[in-house]
């Protein structure tokens, strides 16, 4: 018999997030803990999204709506997550740099850090360095830097720097990513890894944050 | 021989006196106003200081005037709607700085307004009383699309919402397109590359309808392609209708210029991202494929056009359906996305597709890398893509903005130097 908990998990994967929803619902008045929908029902169907993303059998659409599934998911339990103080296993700062716009692959990300159990302030798009280094100050392990744009990944070194000139480079790692972004230009910059899409950027910071 | 027997034959997979050049010919084979002003100057084609018409003002894509046609060897002439992005004419210029400082002119409809934190907007028909569609950010080189989506009630989902930058060609355009084609047909020797719009189907481009004031239905980038997923049946009625329109068009369209255009620019909408594709294998063939046979099939039915596709993006395994689909170019060979190797294209496709593009990586090595790397680059893609025709040389997309001036002398010296065949 399928448990609340397996259907949430294959309604997350099908992207039906009307149907997680009410699931979720059901699940907390059956006396489920919202950490335990949380834990068992919404994270682990993202890993499975991520590794078919990467294995080209999920593709931007489906990855959409299965994110958009498990913030659907998400959305009755924040509160009550909130009051329980329940830590986050890491703090994710992440943001589209100055003079890009760009946002759906970014968005991908942090719904798929969210998804791992990271708690995410994303900054959104165009984001100067000094606003990167604010949220280092309020308490980041990660800093996720997403591009589109040739123009504007020098924009990434400057974040780079200037965390380093505010004092703050060793307290953080330092994520980037984005289409013209790579490997080779990660290290270029001083950045402390390059994520390929958003499998591998949630790999990434739960290997920075020690997170099986 | 002129340019466009020289691009007629290397369409037909035929190799020439030397492999045919655009610049300028599209918006998706132009340069960024900023970059054709530094090349102008570097060429010493100006004064400092003389503005560059932007012709495109979404992308901010520079006039290539004749002279530099003429500096450069280009053999393609564009033909484009009567309208640009923003939904009003190229005309009535005016002067305007770049963020970077480049003197420009624009449309008299780029009216702009800058918010607080120094973007600017820009708005549909350049009226500033409808909602902005579209915004530069502070120190930017492009517009983006502003997203601004009605609320949805996925009961109550009507085609024709979608449909509405999407009717039949007007009078106007008909005689614009005809005028056009004459000119440039009997008043040059360029082939011709003409976009005429309607067919480019789901173009992330286009949903957000930047040209309408208060656009309804799906336009959000992000709902979209959710819905080429969760509303299939919808998105493939928009497209049932887009296509009857636009196949009424075509026939009229044809009716004015008749095969004076060598190649049309059929779609625009991009499959790939940059390590694979947009949507899976079985939404192309079901959604899409259906309505580009469509009009492939009348385009060679009835015309002598050649089809063109432009898919940004690492698309190699969506190519044999491209090319079942009845697409006889494709631009603009994202070399540097995942799994697109050049020899491996030019051998498995290349005598089918014709490669517009291709000729220089505009991801790093334009950008990024040093005069003589960008001349290896270029080399090595004569060497490659030139071999039995089949190639019309035009860097991977757009050259943006950024470039530094010896880089673009670099990519076109190279291009005179190399393009003769025999390929060296």
């Amino acid at each position: 018999m399928t448990t609340i908990i397996e259907t949430i998990n294959e309604k997350v994967i099908l992207g039906d997030d009307k149907g997680v929803t009410s699931c979720v619902e059901r699940a907390l008045a059956e006396g489920i803990t919202a950490s335990t929908i949380l834990s068992s029902a919404l994270i682990p169907p993202m890993s499975e999204v991520g590794r078919r993303f990467e294995n080209g059998e999920y593709f931007v659409p489906e990855m959409l709506m299965a994110a958009r599934a498990m913030k659907a998911g998400l959305k009755p339990l924040k509160p009550i997550l909130a009051k329980s103080q329940i830590e986050p296993l890491g703090r994710v700062a992440i943001g589209t740099v100055k003079g890009d716009l760009h946002d759906i692959g970014k968005n991908l990300v942090a719904i798929m850090l969210e998804g791992s159990g990271l708690e995410v302030i994303d900054l959104g798009v165009d984001v100067s360095p000094a606003q990167f280094v604010n949220a280092v100050h309020s308490g980041i392990d990660i800093v996720a830097l997403s591009t589109l744009l040739t123009t504007t990944m020098p924009q990434m070194k400057a974040v780079v720097e200037t965390l380093a000139g505010a004092g703050l480079r060793d307290r953080v790692k330092v994520m980037v990513g984005g289409a013209p972004v790579t490997q080779a230009f990660a290290e270029e910059i001083g950045a402390d890894a390059y994520g390929k899409d958003a499998g591998a950027a949630t790999r990434l910071a739960k290997q920075f944050l020690g997170i099986p | 021989m002129n340019s466009r027997e020289r691009v007629i034959l290397a369409l037909n997979h035929k190799e020439t006196d030397r492999v045919p050049l655009d610049l300028g010919g599209s918006a998706v084979t132009g340069m960024h106003v900023s970059s054709v002003y530094l090349l102008r100057q570097a060429l010493g084609l100006d004064e400092p200081g003389t503005p560059v018409k932007v012709v495109e003002p979404f992308q901010m894509l520079g006039e290539i005037k004749l002279d530099l046609i003429q500096v450069l060897g280009v053999d393609v002439a564009g033909i484009n709607s009567l309208k640009t992005f923003f939904g009003y004419k190229n005309e009535g210029w005016k002067p305007w700085t770049t963020f970077d400082g480049t003197p420009v002119l624009v449309p008299e409809g780029f009216n702009t307004s800058p918010e607080q934190n120094g973007d600017v907007l820009q708005y549909p028909e350049g009226d500033k009383s409808a909602p902005a569609s579209g915004r530069m950010p502070e120190g930017g080189w492009y517009f983006d699309a502003i997203i601004r989506q009605p609320p949805l009630d996925d009961n109550n989902l009507n085609v024709e919402d979608n449909l509405e930058e999407f009717g039949p060609v007007s009078e106007e355009e008909l005689a614009h397109f005809g005028h056009e084609a004459k000119r440039l047909y009997e008043e040059t020797d360029k082939a011709i590359l003409a976009n005429f719009g309607g067919t480019s189907f789901g173009d992330i481009a286009l949903v957000p309808a930047t040209a309408l004031k208060y656009p309804k239905g799906i336009r959000d980038v992000e709902e979209w392609y959710i819905s080429t997923s969760a509303r299939r049946e919808h998105v493939y009625k928009i497209f049932e209708r887009q296509c009857e329109i636009a196949l009424e068009n075509l026939a009229k369209i044809y009716e004015v210029l008749g095969n004076r255009v060598t190649a049309v620019l059929v779609t625009g909408t991009d499959f790939g991202a940059q390590n694979g594709l947009f949507i899976s294998p079985r939404s192309y063939r079901e959604l899409f494929k259906p309505f580009h046979v469509r009009v492939n099939n009348w385009i060679h039915e009835n015309t002598q056009w050649k089809s063109f596709i432009h898919t940004c993006g690492s698309v190699w395994v969506l190519l044999p359906d491209l090319i079942d689909a009845g697409f006889d170019i494709f631009n603009p060979v994202q070399t540097s996305a995942a799994h697109m190797n050049l020899s491996e294209l030019k051998q498995e496709f290349g005598r089918q597709l014709t490669f517009w593009g291709g000729g220089v990586d505009t991801q790093h090595v334009l950008p990024f890398g040093t005069p003589d790397e960008v001349c290896q680059d270029v080399r090595e893609r004569f060497r490659i893509f030139g071999p039995g025709g089949g190639f019309v040389f035009n860097t991977i997309h757009n050259v943006q903005a950024g470039i530094p001036a010896e880089n673009l002398l670099a990519l076109y010296e190279t291009v005179k130097e190399c393009r003769d065949y025999p390929m060296q």
